[in-house]
């Protein structure tokens, strides 16, 4: 039976499903089986539904839809909501149904003598009429309760794989996942049926669900592991693949510095920060992180250097308000290509997503320079601590490979109000565990001093770099951060 | 008044199976009712529109398409109540409904 398809590597074939070929690390195995499996609403309908209809529309490559659930009428209206219009690409002969829907017909059973050959010849005769070259079945559960003889549907399952694979067709078919256990082998074929095993489910968030999908097998390819998390969208799925770990030496150079722009901190730092650094800026509210920021974006673009603002405090809306009383237009520098902005909803805050979004936005216009306001803000419901630290170790070996200089703004609660002679007594830059992936350090903090709130600036770690150890007063100004003089007691 | 019966038994080539559930139909129909039908063997092989159309997934599947309801009947017809069952000739057949009751309460 296998003899035909024993002779190559099994290929990989793009799906078109945004992301999912990436996670996939290339689609799904051509000329095979994959099975989809999952509880109820994870969101296998929509897949197999996306496959063909990508298949067909990106790849000219027909598709047909076997269906044990639903019937024919239902799936095509149920896919209009995506902009999918089945009726039309049925009339071209791009797309067939075997519809095997559960009839409400009587139906007996005389005897257990009886086999599934009209299935198979319905499934022929559907692919000779639109030459199809992806099949989906949906699904097994449905064709396992529908007769009593389950020798008979499992050598109809083989012998329709089997004539599948002779035939080259690319197959994706789902089976409900009930309980906890894994419980792939519930009908006793999806072993011997499926060259590959997706499971998807469907978690609680504070707010919402989150959806999430790994790869359990894929036989004879590669595949990214990990648990990936993807959204269903008006337009279809999309997964937000893990990055891959580029195993390039980091592209940091210290002889190349990032400034600010800022007259005198600068040279604080020898002319900026060294090019591929990380660099965290921790401060209380209110200190003048996002300014700073700003500071840094715009003298990139001055010379020549895109930059992403990834927003997780503020609406974009106020951030390019706040620039433009600084003089500074956002708002046509995005028009132009060079700042991208990212926001996330910060209630149900998917890393994978966070992460395909930066990379999306810096790749989208070619970023050297990011900022991220603020890390702290990722701290919610489904990210703690540990993940934090994993999604910026990710991200900074992303940014690294590229040489992209990247300050994350960090608010940290206690330097308020130091007592005199003890500037730096409290700081809690550590908390989140992040010493090891920051490359530098800069301080902000608000003493009190002679019935004033005074602004203090001090650059505590610069990985590879000379800098000032003095600490500095600063004032936010029309026009950005005036640095002032070196702060004495 | 006999009701017209109109039957189609699909078939998945010329099997000792299907072969079997023609032979078990005409014995029931000869025994079990003595009015006219009609009868239409299809070869999912030859005609898979007509499966498809249908909705046939199972062979050999008898369907009685008249008198209504439509009822279909998989399997090589050897089990005799359940083919009677579903021809809706269990009232007519003297002794069938309490053969029936007898195997249920069983």
């Amino acid at each position: 039976m296998q003899s035909k398809t024993k002779k190559g590597i099994v290929g990989k074939l793009f799906t078109g499903i945004e992301g999912f070929d990436e996670a996939l690390d290339g689609g799904v195995p051509k000329g095979r089986s994959t099975l989809i499996t999952g509880g109820t609403g994870t969101g296998k309908t929509v897949i197999l539904n996306e496959f063909l209809y990508k298949g067909i529309t990106q790849f000219k490559e027909n598709g047909v839809y076997v269906t044990f659930e639903e019937n024919k009428k239902d799936i095509i209206k149920n896919v209009k909501g995506f902009g999918w219009n089945y009726a039309a690409l049925i009339a071209q002969k791009k797309l067939a149904f075997v519809d095997a829907s559960a009839l409400r017909d009587v139906t007996f059973e005389s005897g257990q003598n009886y086999d599934l050959s009209p299935l198979i010849e319905r499934v022929k005769y559907a692919l000779k009429k639109v030459k199809a070259k992806r099949l989906v079945i949906d699904s097994l559960g449905g064709l396992f309760s529908r007769f009593q003889n389950k020798d008979a549907i499992r050598q109809a399952l083989y012998q329709l794989t089997a004539k599948l694979k002779d035939l080259g067709v690319t197959v994706l078919m789902t089976a409900e996942k009930t309980g906890p256990e894994q419980d792939l082998s519930r009908y006793g074929v999806e072993e011997f049926v499926a060259d590959g095993v997706i499971e998807m489910e469907l978690i609680k968030g504070q707010q919402q669900f989150l959806r999430r999908m790994f790869v359990i097998k894929l036989r004879g390819t590669g595949f990214r592991s990990g648990i990936v998390e993807f959204v269903i969208t008006n337009q279809g799925l999309c997964v937000y693949p893990k990055i891959p770990i580029e195993k390039l030496i980091a592209k940091t150079d210290f002889h190349v510095r990032r400034g600010f722009g800022i007259k005198g901190l600068d040279d604080i730092l020898s002319g900026g920060i060294p090019q591929g650094h990380m660099v965290m800026i921790s401060g209380n509210t209110g200190t003048g992180k996002t300014m700073f920021s700003m500071h840094f974006l715009r003298q990139g673009m001055s010379e020549g250097d895109n930059g992403v603002f990834v927003a997780l405090e503020e609406p974009v809306e106020q951030i390019k308000k706040t620039a433009l009383v600084h003089g500074w237009d956002f708002n046509r520098d995005e028009k132009e290509g060079r700042i991208s902005f990212v926001a996330a909803n910060l209630i149900d805050i998917s890393n994978d997503k966070l992460l395909y979004q930066i990379i999306s936005a810096v790749e989208g216009i070619n970023a050297k320079r990011v900022i991220i306001d603020s890390i702290t803000s990722l701290l919610s419901a489904t990210m703690n601590r540990e993940q934090v630290r994993q999604f910026l170790i990710q991200l900074f070996g992303y940014f690294k490979a590229k040489g992209i200089t990247c300050i994350m703004n960090y608010l940290s609660p206690e330097n308020f109000g130091a007592v005199r002679g003890q500037l730096l007594s409290s700081i809690a830059t550590n908390e989140m565990g992040l010493s090891s992936i920051t490359d530098g350090i800069i301080m902000l903090l608000f003493v009190e001093r002679a019935q004033k709130v005074k602004k203090l600036l001090s650059v505590l770690k610069m990985r590879g770099s000379q800098h000032s150890k003095e600490i500095f007063s600063f004032e936010i100004e029309k026009g950005g951060i005036k640095m002032g003089e070196k702060y004495e007691e | 008044m006999p009701v017209k019966y109109v039957l189609k038994l699909y078939v998945t080539g010329v099997t000792p199976r299907s072969q079997a559930a023609l032979k078990n139909l005409k014995k029931i129909l000869t025994e079990a009712y003595k009015g006219v039908y009609s009868l239409k063997v299809i070869d999912v092989v030859k005609q898979p529109k007509l499966a498809e159309d249908d909705k046939i997934l199972a062979t050999p599947t008898l369907i009685k398409i008249l008198p209504p309801p439509v009822a279909k009947i998989i399997g090589d017809l050897s089990d005799r109540e359940k083919v009677l069952l579903g021809l809706d000739l269990v009232a007519v057949v003297g002794g069938g409904l309490e053969k029936i009751n007898e195997e249920t309460n069983r």
